[in-house]
Formats: structure tokens, C-alpha cells, sequence
């Protein structure tokens, strides 16, 4: 087992890392920047550091204040977190060039997932079901001939992609070229890769992923589904496992594909497969995260294990005690994540000192985060302030329980989405289970 | 706000109780990175070799190999080298010359300090010669001033622009008076290259000194350096201790030269191709 891990990102998850460090009777290294002098991630390590200034680019971003810290520290392993250097198929590399595990994909595979087309392709090519699209597209009159062939609604998506970026859809025909070209111009701005190609746009999908864990001895757990379909702008808002959709028969037919999927890229470390799944229940890969997620608790609540350490373990070359027959999903499990934002406001991020704090308690209900009362969110960073997770054995439960929690959570000085939040698991829509990825864009639930 | 020691530590056993034994231990590899010497920001050589070896925070520019320069300027698979077997030999038995050369040659894997030969630059044919920093600080002996000669004897024959990147320390002394000679030949050669009314650029990198500064890298229609690049005959610090003065700030650089009209622009390594293009476009190069 690793004697010292560095943690290299900030906010909760560096907390929840430190947290499983602890446990397990490891050190932990702690990185800063100039912003977050105060945060409590810094308090909580053995040892902490601050990288540069506060722009991530400066400090979290900063690869070579980090690996020297790592290097002066003699940490064996840096855990990434999620986001930042988590997905960075150079910064796997030169971990492994120093010498220093990277708690996290190995480079060729990141790189390999990173390119949306070719991973598309790989799977494709693996049998794993894939939206019905296109290959990279270089010029409008391809693209008008492949769009025809897919059928609008399309979507044009970069092949380097992420976050969003390089991404359109176009309903109709006379949309294409301007789609195109901005979706080209998009990608080569955010990515140095203008490369992109055309999905069929789904509509009334559910997002679902599965989470895998892997060792470095051919041993593969899926660990379940979790349903992802509450989203604004792409980004998640609410998240529960099991979902209210996914069948037994299906969810079996969910884990031998995402076995099947991480077995093709020789896959080790924890991950997710996300899938699409329609109104027929067909499913399509869309992505697989090299990482660990931000609503991995709602996996650990319904299985009782702990994914971060295992994620440790497994790196640390441990084998996985468990095998996918005796894994149980017991109860059910929600999530919500606590934005520092402005509901009224267009979503606009918030800064400044929480005034006062109140952080509900009582069994099965875990609140992950990095605030305190009068600790200063500072404006740099994303707007996540902490994730609030409930379980329970039912999911009628789990609502009530989530509703209870969320009137009982106080952050004052701020604005948070909580009420945002309560009336979305209040409203009917929700509370049937029967919602699908655009819930907040078409009136489903009625709010702002 | 929470201050420094609130949490207590927790006295627990590393789980497992065994200790990965890490022999050797974390290190940074020392191929792996570079102190930038303007502004001593550490930079991955993986990220300074994609960024064309400029530094992405201070723009420092940094020597560059003449490989490395070439695929910067000409396009992918159109450069076709000339003379690639001719090496320098000893002619005046100078003392250490031979063991001199070999090492030049393994460390630059050239084998002379010029590369010449015909590319094509944004499918614009030219010649071109690049000099190698890395093989004895690119110094002119006789094989360089042969090679240049040469690549300008060919271009005046098929009509061709020449294109120079010059980086040197000047004539190679192993060679004494044969090196200098090579100043008064290339000087011929490029003399009727211009009289054929064919055009010759000069990019001047750092450092462009010594006979090389007094011959063809000064002898360009147009004469281009890279930022910051010294360029001079004999060094600051010779002329300092000669003249026992003080020298002005910025004196023999690029930024000088171009205030006091010695060259004519400073472009940027990233911008170089297009600039070139656009020069060798208006002279009605196609």
C-alpha cells in the first residue's frame, strides 16, 4: 500500500480522498492555490503546498509545481480527483516517467477515450451498440450527404470534445452550414482540433452510466447504474441509483456491455460507461470517463462500497475481494449537488462568505463538501459546494428523506440552488421516475 | 476560518501494514524538462518541442536544431538535401580537431554544420540552408562555405530564391585561413545570385557571430532576425574589455539592431512561414 498520496485537486473531493486516506493510514500532500489559502482541504492534509495563483491554469493546472512537489515530498501516488488533471493523458505520462503512480488511467487509454470518434469507432468495432452517425467530416457537401443518410434532428459533435464544447444540433437542413461552421470553428478553438462528426440527435432519453472497477489482474466489477438524466446545459444536477427505468433483464444486459467495453480497451482503475437509453430501452455508448465521478456516493450507497478507496487500492496493485455475482444494490440512493448560484439569476455563479451554516444529520444522510460557516467561496473556481447524498430502502423514501434534508441544509450569505433543487424532486415528474435529459428544458418541470 | 493544526491526526495503521517498497524513488527525469533562462519557469521539453521551442510563458525563443527548423519552414516530405556527404577533415593537423568533429557529429547527428538543399514553402519552391547550432555552434569551415556555395550556384541555375537560417560563432578556427576564405567565396556566389536578379532572405537566430555576420548573413535582400537573437561580429564581452566601456543595454540584439537599421524586421518563430510566404509571394515567387 502506498505510505503518501498527493491529492491534486480542491473542493470536496480533495476532502472526501484526504478523508479515505485517513482511514486507510495513509499521509496525504495537499496542493493550493493562492485562493484557497483558507479552504479546507489545506487544514485537513498532513502536509499542503501552494502551487501558484488562483487560476487554475496557475496552480491545479500546474504540472510542473506539482510533480516537483510530489518529487520533494517522495509521495509514491497523485490522485486526481475529477476534472483538472484527471483525464490528462500527458500528466498520466509523466507521472509514470517520474516514477509516481497516477491514480487514474494510463495515458494510451485516456487518449484513446479522449477522442470521441475513434473511441466510437472502437466500440463500434467491439459490438457495443453506438448512436447511429457518422466518421470525421471535413467539408459541407460530406456533411449535407451523411446528414441525409442519418435523418434530422443531428448532431454535430467534436471529436476531441468535452464540456459542451464544438457541439450543435440541427433540426433541419437550411441550419447545417451555420451549424457546421460554428461547431467547426468551436472545436479548433477550445481543442486545436477542429475535427467533427454527426450523431443522430436522440430525444426523450435517459442519461444512464455504469460504474466499473478494474484490477490490474483481469478481475472486472460493474457496480450498477446510475441515472444522470436531470441536466442543465449538459451539466447534472440530480443523480439516483437504481434507476426507476432500468429493468433487471436490462440492467444485466447494461453490465455485460460495459464489461465488454472496458475489457476492449484494457481498462484498469475505477470508471463509468455513460449510455443513452430511449423510450424502446435500446441503449448507445456515449462516453467513457477515465475517472472517478463527482456522484460516485450514490454507487457507494447502494453497494456499501467504498469506490475511492478501492480506486487507491486497485492502483496500489491490490486485488478486488469481490466478484460481480455477490454484488447487491440494496435500497435506493439520491444525490444533489449544492451549486453556489443563482436560480432567479440565469444560473449566474456566486462568491462570498457563508454567513451561517446548517448541515442536516440523521441516518443514511451524508453531506459531501468542503464549506464551513464563514469560509469565503472564492469566484475562481466551479460553483459546486457540496453533493447531498440520502438513502434509504425505498425510493419513495429516499424522496421524502432528500425533501426533509434539503429544508433542513441552510447556507446562508450566498446563493444556492437549494430551493431549485426541492422543487424539482417535489414536482410530480420527478417523483414518477418518468424523465428523461431534457426534464429542465421543455416546461417538463416548472420552475424558474 | 479554519486555522492550520484544527484536525487532529489519527494514529492508524497504513492498512494491509505493508509498505510499497519504491526503489528508486519519485524523481523528475532530466530529459524531461527545461529551466526557461529568461524568466526560469520549468518547461516539459514535450510541450516546448510542440510550442517550436519558444517558451509559452516569456516567449523566449530557444535554439533550435536545424532539423527541427526545417520541418518548422518547409512543407511535410518536400525537402531534398544536397551534398549530404560532405565532412570536414583535418587539412592543418589542429591539435583535438578530429576528436572535435566526431563529437560534433554524434552529438548533432549531422554531419557538417549546414544543411542545404530545395524544399517547398506553402508549395512555393526555394533553396534553402539551415546552419546547426549543435555542430561545433554552428562554425564556418570549409565543407559549410562549400555546401552554401553550392546551394547558391544551384538556385542561380534553376532560377530559385535562397532562403538562409544562420546561427554561428563565427569561421571554424581549426581551419585557419581556409576557413576564411569561405567569407570572400560565399560572398562571390551569393554576388551572382543577386545579379541574376533572384532574391536571398536572411533569417538571423541566436547567436549570428564572427565571419559569418561579416559575410552572408549580412549579404540578404532582406534580412530578418528572431527576437532577441545577438547578432555581431566580435562578442560584448570582447568589445567591452577592449574598449574597456561599458556597453548600451540591449546592445548587439535583435530589438538593437533593428532601432539602428542593420536588419530589417523581427518576426516570430510561429509567424516565420507566413511571413517568408509572403515575401517569397511578392517577389512573384509561385
Amino acid at each position: 500500500m502506498f505510505s503518501k498520496i498527493l491529492i491534486a485537486n480542491r473542493g470536496e473531493i480533495a476532502v472526501r480522498i484526504i478523508r479515505a486516506c485517513k482511514e486507510m493510514g495513509i499521509s496525504t500532500v495537499a496542493v493550493f492555490s493562492e485562493a484557497d489559502r483558507n479552504a479546507m482541504h489545506v487544514s485537513l492534509a498532513d502536509e499542503s503546498y501552494c502551487v501558484g495563483a488562483a487560476q487554475v491554469k496557475d496552480s491545479y493546472l500546474n504540472i510542473s509545481a506539482i510533480l516537483t512537489i510530489a518529487v520533494s515530498c517522495k509521495v509514491e501516488a497523485i490522485h486526481p480527483g475529477y476534472g483538472l488533471l484527471s483525464e490528462n493523458a500527458k500528466f498520466s505520462a509523466m507521472c509514470e516517467q517520474c516514477g509516481i503512480v497516477f491514480i487514474g488511467a494510463k495515458s494510451e487509454v485516456i487518449k484513446k477515450m479522449g477522442d470521441k470518434n475513434a473511441a466510437r469507432i472502437t466500440m463500434r468495432n467491439a459490438g457495443v451498440p453506438v448512436i447511429n452517425g457518422s466518421e470525421i467530416i471535413d467539408d459541407m457537401t460530406k456533411a449535407k450527404v451523411e446528414a441525409e443518410k442519418i435523418g434530422y434532428p443531428i448532431m454535430i459533435k467534436a471529436s476531441a470534445g468535452g464540456g459542451g464544447k464544438g457541439i450543435r444540433v440541427v433540426e433541419k437542413q437550411a441550419e447545417l452550414a451555420n451549424a457546421f461552421t460554428i461547431a467547426t470553428t468551436e472545436a479548433k478553438a477550445a481543442f486545436g482540433d477542429g475535427s467533427v462528426y454527426m450523431e443522430k440527435y436522440l430525444t426523450s432519453i435517459k442519461h444512464i452510466e455504469m460504474q466499473i472497477i478494474c484490477d490490474n489482474y483481469g478481475n472486472i466489477v460493474c457496480l450498477g447504474e446510475r441515472d444522470c438524466s436531470v441536466q442543465r446545459n449538459n451539466q447534472k444536477m440530480i443523480e439516483e441509483s437504481p434507476s426507476t427505468v432500468v429493468t433487471v433483464e436490462l440492467r444485466k444486459k447494461l453490465i455485460d456491455t460495459a464489461t465488454k467495453t472496458v475489457q476492449t480497451v484494457g481498462y484498469t482503475g475505477v470508471g463509468t460507461i455513460e449510455f443513452l437509453l430511449d423510450k424502446r430501452n435500446n441503449y448507445y455508448f456515449c462516453e467513457m470517463n477515465t475517472r472517478l465521478q463527482v456522484e460516485h456516493p450514490v454507487t457507494e450507497m447502494v453497494t456499501g462500497i467504498d469506490l475511492v478507496k478501492w480506486q487507491i487500492r486497485v492502483a496500489a496493485g491490490i486485488a478486488i475481494d469481490f466478484t460481480q455475482a455477490p454484488v447487491k444494490f440494496y435500497g435506493h440512493a439520491i444525490e444533489c449537488r449544492i451549486n453556489a448560484e443563482d436560480p432567479k439569476n440565469k444560473f449566474k455563479p456566486c462568491a462570498g462568505k457563508i454567513t451561517f451554516l446548517h448541515i442536516p444529520g440523521g441516518p443514511w444522510i451524508r453531506f459531501d463538501t468542503a464549506i464551513y460557516q464563514d469560509y469565503i467561496v472564492p469566484p475562481f473556481y466551479d460553483s459546486l459546494l457540496g453533493k447531498l447524498i440520502v438513502y434509504a430502502p425505498t425510493r419513495e423514501e429516499a424522496l421524502r428523506k432528500m425533501k426533509a434534508a434539503l429544508c433542513e441544509l441552510v447556507i446562508e450569505g450566498i446563493d444556492t440552488n437549494i430551493d431549485y433543487l426541492l422543487e424539482i424532486v417535489s414536482s410530480e415528474t420527478f417523483t414518477n421516475g418518468d424523465y428523461s435529459t431534457d426534464v429542465l428544458k421543455n416546461g417538463g418541470i416548472d420552475i424558474v | 476560518m479554519i486555522r492550520k493544526g484544527i484536525f487532529k491526526k489519527p494514529k492508524i495503521a497504513l492498512e494491509g501494514n505493508i509498505k510499497q517498497s519504491k526503489t528508486p524513488s519519485a524523481n523528475i527525469p532530466n530529459e524531461m524538462c527545461v529551466c526557461c533562462p529568461s524568466c526560469n519557469k520549468m518547461l516539459f521539453n514535450d510541450e516546448l518541442n510542440e510550442n517550436l521551442v519558444v517558451c509559452s510563458y516569456c516567449n523566449h525563443h530557444f535554439r533550435m536544431n536545424s532539423r527541427q527548423r526545417l520541418n518548422m519552414i518547409a512543407d511535410e516530405d518536400s525537402f531534398i538535401e544536397h551534398n549530404t556527404d560532405l565532412k570536414s577533415e583535418n587539412i592543418l593537423d589542429f591539435p583535438n580537431y578530429d576528436k572535435k568533429l566526431k563529437n560534433s557529429q554524434l552529438e548533432s547527428s549531422e554531419n557538417e554544420a549546414v544543411i542545404t538543399g530545395v524544399c517547398k514553402i506553402n508549395s512555393i519552391n526555394s533553396a534553402i540552408f539551415v546552419m546547426e547550432p549543435y555542430f561545433m555552434m554552428g562554425s564556418m569551415g570549409t565543407v559549410v562555405g562549400e555546401k552554401i556555395t553550392r546551394i547558391f550556384e544551384f538556385a542561380s541555375e534553376n532560377r530559385l530564391p535562397v532562403i538562409g537560417f544562420c546561427v554561428s560563432g563565427g569561421a571554424r578556427m581549426q581551419e585557419g585561413i581556409l576557413s576564411l576564405m569561405q567569407m570572400a567565396k560565399v560572398s562571390g556566389a551569393v554576388k551572382k545570385h543577386s545579379d541574376n536578379r533572384l532574391l536571398y532572405i536572411t533569417v538571423l537566430t541566436d547567436p549570428t557571430m564572427g565571419g559569418v555576420t561579416a559575410s552572408f548573413a549580412m549579404q540578404g535582400d532582406i534580412i530578418i532576425a528572431e527576437p532577441n537573437a545577438l547578432v555581431g561580429f566580435a562578442g560584448p564581452r570582447v568589445i567591452e574589455q577592449t574598449i574597456r566601456q561599458k556597453l548600451p543595454d540591449g546592445f548587439q540584439k535583435a530589438e538593437y539592431l533593428l532601432k539602428t537599421g542593420f536588419i530589417n524586421d523581427i518576426v516570430e518563430r510561429k509567424k516565420l512561414k507566413e511571413y517568408l510566404t509572403k515575401l517569397l509571394q511578392l517577389h512573384n515567387y509561385k
